[in-house]
C-alpha cells in the first residue's frame, strides 16, 4: 500500500530567462518524513523551496501539498530562511508569536507556545529585547522559534544553522528532531553539510548540478539517536559526499 | 583616560565654537558703518519686544501665531503625505497614474506658490497654512514612498510564508518597517514648514515672526531683524529636539541598539 504523500512534485521546471535552474523534477515526500536536500553549491536548492511556498511561480509543472496547490494561507507551514528574518520592530517574544497571531490561534495557546519556545531555544533572558540588540546567530534562533511555535505540518528550513557555532548547531539539530518526533510534522531541510543531513534525515534528496534534477533519493535507515562516529554513519556520509562531487 | 578626555572635549568644543561665534559677531558689529547690531543690542531689543507689543502683539504672541500656522499645516501634511506616500508605494496603478504629475510639481519651491495662493485665498490665515502645507507635504511623501520601496524583501517573504494576507503585509509588515523613514520625512517637513511660514509672513501678514523681520527692514531696525532671526533658529532647534524624543517613543527598536 502506498503511503500518503504530503508533498507531490510533478515535472517541476523553473528557468530564469535563458537559465534553466530546475529541470523536470518529480518526487514525493510522504507524510511525517524528514527529508534533507543536499547538492552542489548554487544548484537551485533555495529556488526549489521558494517554489514550494509560492514565493516564486514555476515555469511549468506543479507542486501539491495534501493534494492541493501549495498555499501558505491554507496549509500550516513554516519557513526558516538562510538569512535572519526577524521583524526589527517586534520584541523577541512578539516575533515568536507573530505566526500564531496570523493563524488566529487562541490566546492561551499563544501564551503556552511562547513559553515553550523561549525555553527550547534558550531565549528567556532576551524575550523583551529587539532583534537588533542580538547577534546574528541569536536572531536566527528567534526566527527558528517563530517557525517551531506554529507546530507546522510542513516545516521548511533553508540552511538554518549555517551561522551557528558547532555546539549550538548540534543542540538545534536535536531540537528539530524532537519537534519532528513530537508533532509528527513533515520536514524539508536544506543543507550543504553532509554530516548534518545524515544525522537528521530519514531520506536524503541528492540534487545534481544545474540544470538540476534529482540524482538520487537515498534512504537513511540508521537508528536514533544517531552517532556520527559509527562506521555505518561514516560510510553513508562518504557515499553521499561522493554523489555530490561533480568532478 | 581616553574616555574622560573625549567627554571633556565634547563638552568644551561646543562652548568654544559658540564663544568664537559671538566674538566674530561682536567684531563685525563694531566695524565702521556696520549695519549689524552687537549681540548686546540684539539681546536688549529681544527683551524689549517681549514686553512692548508690535502690531498689537508681543514676541511670544508672534511666535505662537507662526507656530500655530506651522502646526496646523504640519498635521494636515502628515495625514496627507503619509497616505499619499503609502498609496504611491503600495499600488502600482496609482503610482503610474499619479507619479508623473507629482514629479513635475515636486521641484517647484513652495515660495513660488505664494502669489497664486494669495490671489486665490486672500491674506487671511488660510493662504499661509496652505503654503506651509505645500512645503511640508513633499518631504513626507518622498520619504514614505522611498521607505516603502526599500523594505527588505525577506521580511515580506517571511510574512507571506506565515500566511499573511495582502492587508496584513501592508499594516503589520510594510508600515512598521517604513516608520523610521516616515519619521525622518516628518523631521525634514517640520523644518521646511517653519521656513515656509517665515517666507509667507514676509510677504503678507499682520503678525508672526516673518512679519517682524519685514517690519525691522521697513524701519531700519536691524536689532529687531537679528533678534527675530535668532528666535527662528532657536524655535526650529527646539522643534527638532522634540521630534527626536518622539521618535524614541514611536520606534524604540531603532534607539535600543546596544550591540
Amino acid at each position: 500500500m502506498r503511503e500518503e504523500a504530503k508533498v507531490k512534485v510533478r515535472n517541476l521546471t523553473k528557468s530564469f530567462g535563458e537559465l534553466l535552474v530546475l529541470d523536470d523534477i518529480s518526487f514525493d515526500i510522504k507524510k511525517g518524513d524528514f527529508v534533507c536536500i543536499v547538492g552542489p553549491t548554487g544548484c537551485g536548492k533555495t529556488t526549489f523551496l521558494n517554489l514550494l511556498v509560492k514565493l516564486i511561480e514555476p515555469t511549468s509543472g506543479e507542486i501539491l501539498i495534501d493534494g492541493e496547490p501549495a498555499d501558505p494561507k491554507k496549509h500550516n507551514m513554516a519557513f526558516v530562511f538562510q538569512e535572519p528574518s526577524a521583524y526589527p520592530w517586534l520584541t523577541v517574544e512578539e516575533n515568536i508569536q507573530y505566526g500564531l497571531k496570523i493563524k488566529k490561534m487562541p490566546k492561551n495557546v499563544i501564551a503556552e507556545r511562547t513559553e515553550e519556545i523561549l525555553d527550547v531555544l534558550g531565549l528567556r533572558d532576551v524575550r523583551k529585547t529587539y532583534p537588533h540588540q542580538l547577534s546574528a546567530s541569536l536572531e536566527q534562533r528567534v526566527v527558528i522559534g517563530r517557525a517551531f511555535a506554529l507546530h507546522p505540518d510542513l516545516l521548511l528550513m533553508d540552511e538554518p544553522y549555517a551561522q551557528m557555532d558547532i555546539k549550538m548547531r548540534y543542540y538545534l539539530e536535536d531540537q528539530v528532531i524532537k519537534l519532528w518526533q513530537r508533532t509528527g510534522s513533515t520536514v524539508l531541510f536544506i543543507t550543504h553539510n553532509i554530516e548534518e543531513a545524515i544525522y537528521l534525515s530519514e531520506k536524503c534528496l541528492i540534487l545534481s548540478n544545474k540544470p538540476t534534477t534529482v540524482k538520487e533519493e537515498k534512504t537513511i535507515d540508521l537508528p536514533r539517536p544517531r552517532d556520527i562516529a559509527l562506521p555505518e554513519f561514516i560510510a553513508l556520509r562518504e557515499y553521499v559526499t561522493n554523489q555530490i562531487k561533480w568532478w | 583616560m581616553k574616555h574622560n578626555k573625549d567627554r571633556i572635549l565634547s563638552m568644551l568644543l561646543p562652548l568654544i565654537s559658540l564663544g568664537l561665534f559671538f566674538v566674530l559677531w561682536f567684531w563685525l558689529a563694531r566695524a565702521e558703518d556696520s549695519m549689524i547690531p552687537t549681540p548686546y543690542e540684539t539681546l536688549l531689543r529681544l527683551l524689549e519686544i517681549c514686553r512692548k507689543p508690535i502690531s498689537k502683539a508681543t514676541l511670544p504672541i508672534h511666535i505662537w501665531v507662526s507656530l500655530r500656522r506651522v502646526l496646523i499645516a504640519f498635521f494636515c501634511a502628515i495625514v496627507m503625505g503619509v497616505s499619499f506616500g503609502v498609496a504611491l508605494g503600495w499600488n502600482r496603478t496609482f503610482r503610474a497614474l499619479v507619479n508623473p504629475i507629482f514629479e513635475i510639481l515636486r521641484p517647484i519651491p513652495p515660495i513660488a506658490w505664494i502669489p497664486l495662493i494669495i490671489l486665490w485665498c486672500g491674506i487671511g490665515e488660510l493662504p499661509k497654512v496652505i503654503i506651509v502645507l505645500i512645503g511640508s507635504v513633499v518631504p513626507i511623501v518622498l520619504n514614505t514612498y522611498s521607505g516603502m520601496k526599500e523594505i527588505d524583501p525577506l521580511l515580506l517573504d517571511a510574512g507571506k510564508v506565515l500566511g499573511a494576507g495582502r492587508r496584513q503585509l501592508l499594516w503589520e509588515i510594510t508600515l512598521p518597517a517604513t516608520v523610521p523613514a516616515i519619521l525622518a520625512g516628518i523631521r525634514t517637513a517640520l523644518s521646511s514648514g517653519w521656513m515656509c511660514v517665515v517666507a509667507a509672513e514676509m510677504i503678507a501678514a499682520r503678525q508672526g515672526v516673518g512679519f517682524l523681520i519685514v517690519r525691522g527692514q521697513e524701519s531700519g531696525d536691524t536689532a529687531l531683524i537679528v533678534a527675530c532671526m535668532l528666535v527662528i533658529g532657536v524655535v526650529s532647534m527646539l522643534l527638532s529636539t522634540v521630534l527626536i524624543k518622539l521618535e524614541g517613543v514611536l520606534c524604540p527598536w531603532q534607539f535600543s541598539k546596544t550591540k
